[in-house]
């Protein structure tokens, strides 16, 4: 794991984590932002100080595939999607999921 | 560190009487199934049971399983309430403390046998994890989601409140 990291072939975790999803969820919406730097001094980061790069995502993700789901089904959908990567030091994921009818009828409390 | 603190304030200004509150006795803190094995001076790593919680006859499935049944707002989290070791955990502590509902907590950081059997039983990867009357919600999205829709607030109404 750790000697793949730099190397350019290798896609990024990032880059891994959205086409896992596009593909299975087709996504109308899909971002990802890599808020890792954020956790950097925590204590569960601080174990493994050399693994700090790509640990912590904030995922904003719109699917039809959604639709009529709880929010803790579509929870795990997307991290059954995403187990291979958290069991790679993949360590959090905060995960905005909506369905494409909700993203037109909601008005959001943040941004 | 630095964002702990910092919630810990907010979280001050929110509720100030929850902090000073002992929470639900025997979970916060609650390492009582592991007394029995480390706290006893007479024992050596060698003599251990290689699984430590079967002496007791009570596996770590089992303490989540009663945990949950128990009590009606269960949260396995980084830190404790009072000193949340993670952003993600400090927020669905700070969510339920907008509640006047009694918060249980474990501290999964404490021991990584408990983390395992918690993720384990709700087939969830990540913490923290919070168990409403036996079922399970979710993290700290969820839970922040829930606060904001009122479904929270519905969960939440007919658990008796704290002294």
């Amino acid at each position: 794991m750790a000697s793949s990291r730099g190397a350019s072939v290798v896609l990024s975790r990032a880059n891994r984590i959205k086409s896992k999803l596009q593909t299975a969820l087709e996504a109308t919406v899909l971002e990802l932002d890599d808020v890792s730097y954020q956790h950097a001094g925590h204590a569960a980061m601080k174990q493994n100080p050399s693994d700090n790069q790509e640990t912590h995502f904030n995922l904003n993700i719109v699917s039809p595939k959604f639709e009529g789901q709880t929010l803790v089904k579509r929870h795990r959908m997307v991290y059954d999607l995403l187990a291979d990567e958290l069991s790679s030091g993949l360590h959090a994921l905060s995960i905005v999921a909506k369905t494409p009818h909700e993203t037109t009828t909601t008005t959001t409390a943040s941004k | 560190m630095a964002a702990a603190y910092l919630s810990n304030i907010l979280f001050k200004g929110i509720a100030s009487r929850s902090l000073s509150t002992p929470l639900t006795g025997s979970c916060y803190y609650g390492m009582r199934y592991l007394n029995t094995v480390s706290n006893d001076p007479d024992t050596h790593d060698d003599f251990k049971p290689a699984n430590k919680h079967e002496s007791s006859g009570i596996s770590l499935a089992d303490v989540v399983e009663k945990d949950v049944k128990d009590n009606p707002v269960m949260i396995y989290m980084k830190g404790v309430p009072d000193f949340p070791q993670c952003g993600f955990s400090s927020l669905a502590v700070r969510v339920l403390k907008h509640y006047d509902v009694p918060l249980s907590a474990r501290n999964i950081l404490e021991d990584p046998e408990l983390k395992s059997a918690v993720k384990a039983f709700s087939h969830w990867p990540t913490f923290p994890q919070i168990f409403i009357k036996g079922e399970f919600v979710g993290g700290s999205d969820i839970i922040l989601n829930m606060h904001q829709n009122g479904e929270l607030k519905e969960k939440l109404k007919d658990i008796k409140s704290k002294q």
